[in-house]
């Protein structure tokens, strides 16, 4: 690449090229382990390069062990014009680890409402190339997630439809034809293509004869269990349309009583009762809720981002971050002083995005 | 460390820690109750779980041994079904009968965090389909007749409309 410095003097990063496109290599050493050619760059490294490329080979598996570097984002918090420039999206994306994210159960709903909220708002045409291409890359990676899994179906097709009304809108934009490079183009429309024939390849694996047993011979009260489980009414009412036994359990009062008390606060139910002390059908009770309260967003996402309070860094809230609060004794001894360390502040998808400009 | 002998459905014998086994409350209360004496070499028949399934269950406690126990009330985790930990995750990445065995042993043994997890991987398999598909998964023929397919459809098109 080039020599790029900000001022002449600097000897300018080091780019790597990846996958995706040039990239800084100070971006890719958060998340080495995916990238083991770049460990082989500097070979005489350290032990901590090694250790990483070592667990590079081993796969996935070793994700949780203790001696690599938990990906993490230092992030500049008020985003004004002058400073946008610091906090770019795709180094973000890239720093958290997102594209091993669409692989992880408990990250991957998080993931979807990121780029539903990036496609819906039409926020995706006017992001760098760069960040364009990554995000369509980590959507055919969800894509290819969702075909092997056979899981989240709806939330694949909701995420195609918004990204062909996308293309639809941007296809007049200028002059009759997209605004920004034509190559570009190209590459989004091939990758749109690929993403599409992911999508309309999915077949459901139906169990062979030999897998004994079966979902039908369990008995009632375990998939009542499994029913319980579900805070979607739109998933009860297809399990329901399902299978006789599963409309059975639907249509007890029990399962819609608990998922109202899942959505809503007492306060809100006594609302929408009045005066009466107890509904007699809590299936309505929880449609009449819905359609005055919507549904409950905090609780949807097993894993958030978070905010550490005192070092400005986004980071997964189950794999942590070096902390300036952990290595630093100074540091630590003025926190308590202060009255304690302050608990990370949680970061709901559309709260991220508000970080960039966009 | 005193071992108990659990004897599985094809009479293979396992020997457990004891406070292993405890995360049964099936195999706890039938200790209390029965006030098995730790010296005795006592073999715990158990008529329902086949021996490959009895050994992912132990390899299941045994891993989560130190876990705090669930607490009673909290209702959000309960229907947070993406929220299992990645060695669960892995653990389960096994056929739908094996997935089902553990369910059935789960639900015999009474193993509550065994039961919550195996059923939140089966109510992720349920997500996001429509009727046929969740039909197509879990290999299930449909058992309804047109009208009542109508019934149904209506009665969820009613509860949709805004």
């Amino acid at each position: 690449m080039p020599f790029i410095s900000k001022d002449w003097r600097s000897p300018g990063e080091e780019w790597v090229k990846t996958q995706e496109g040039w990239e800084k290599k100070k971006v890719l050493e958060c998340t080495a382990q995916r990238y083991p050619a770049l460990t082989n760059f500097n070979s005489s490294g350290d032990n901590q390069q090694k250790s990483w490329s070592q667990e590079g080979q081993v796969g996935e598996k070793t994700n949780d062990s203790g001696n690599r570097i938990p990906p993490h984002c230092h992030i500049t918090i008020k985003c004004t014009r002058e400073i946008a420039g610091f906090n770019g999206l795709s180094e973000a994306v890239r720093r958290l680890d997102f594209s091993s994210a669409v692989r992880d159960v408990r990250r991957f709903n998080y993931i979807c409402a990121l780029l539903e909220l990036l496609l819906g708002g039409q926020k995706l045409t006017h992001l760098p190339g760069a960040a364009q291409k990554l995000l369509l890359s980590m959507l055919e990676q969800l894509a290819d997630q969702v075909a092997t899994s056979q899981q989240n179906l709806n939330a694949l097709r909701a995420l195609i439809v918004a990204l062909s009304s996308l293309r639809e809108a941007e296809k007049r934009a200028c002059w009759g034809r997209p605004l920004g490079s034509r190559a570009l183009w190209g590459h989004h429309d091939d990758a749109i293509a690929r993403i599409n024939r992911i999508a309309s390849s999915i077949r459901i694996q139906e169990p062979g004869p030999e897998v004994v047993p079966k979902l039908h011979d369990l008995p009632e009260e375990c998939i009542r269990e499994i029913l319980l489980r579900i805070s979607d009414h739109r998933d009860l009412d297809a399990a329901s349309g399902a299978w006789s036994v599963m409309a059975g359990v639907c249509s007890e009062q029990r399962v819609w009583r608990e998922l109202v008390a899942h959505h809503y606060s007492p306060l809100q139910l006594q609302h929408v009762l009045k005066d009466a002390a107890e509904p007699t059908d809590w299936r309505d009770t929880f449609h009449r809720l819905r359609k005055l309260y919507g549904l409950r967003e905090d609780t949807q996402y097993a894993e958030t981002l978070s905010l550490c309070r005192h070092c400005k860094c986004l980071f997964w809230r189950s794999l942590g971050h070096p902390c300036i609060a952990d290595q630093c004794p100074e540091y630590r001894e003025r926190l308590r002083e202060a009255g304690g360390p302050l608990a990370p502040h949680p970061v709901p998808p559309a709260a991220f995005l508000k970080f960039f400009s966009l | 460390m005193p071992n108990i002998k659990l004897q599985s459905s094809d009479n293979e014998v396992f020997a457990v820690d004891i406070e292993i086994a405890k995360c049964s409350v099936t195999i706890k209360t039938m200790l209390e109750d029965l006030g098995v004496d730790d010296e005795e070499e006592e073999v715990v028949p158990l008529p329902n779980v086949n021996s490959a399934i009895l050994k992912k269950v132990i390899q299941w406690a045994t891993y989560h041994k130190d876990d705090p126990p669930l607490p009673e009330d909290d209702e959000n985790k309960e229907k947070r079904t993406d929220d299992i930990s990645s060695w669960d995750a892995d653990f389960l990445k096994v056929d739908q009968g094996t997935l089902f065995e553990l369910i059935l042993a789960a639900n015999y043994l009474d193993i509550k965090g065994l039961l919550d997890v195996t059923c939140k991987t089966v109510a992720n398999m349920i997500k996001g389909k429509t009727p046929d598909e969740i039909r197509k998964t879990f290999n299930i023929k449909n058992d309804f007749t047109a009208a009542e397919e109508d019934q149904v459809r209506k009665e969820n098109e009613w509860c949709e409309e805004k």
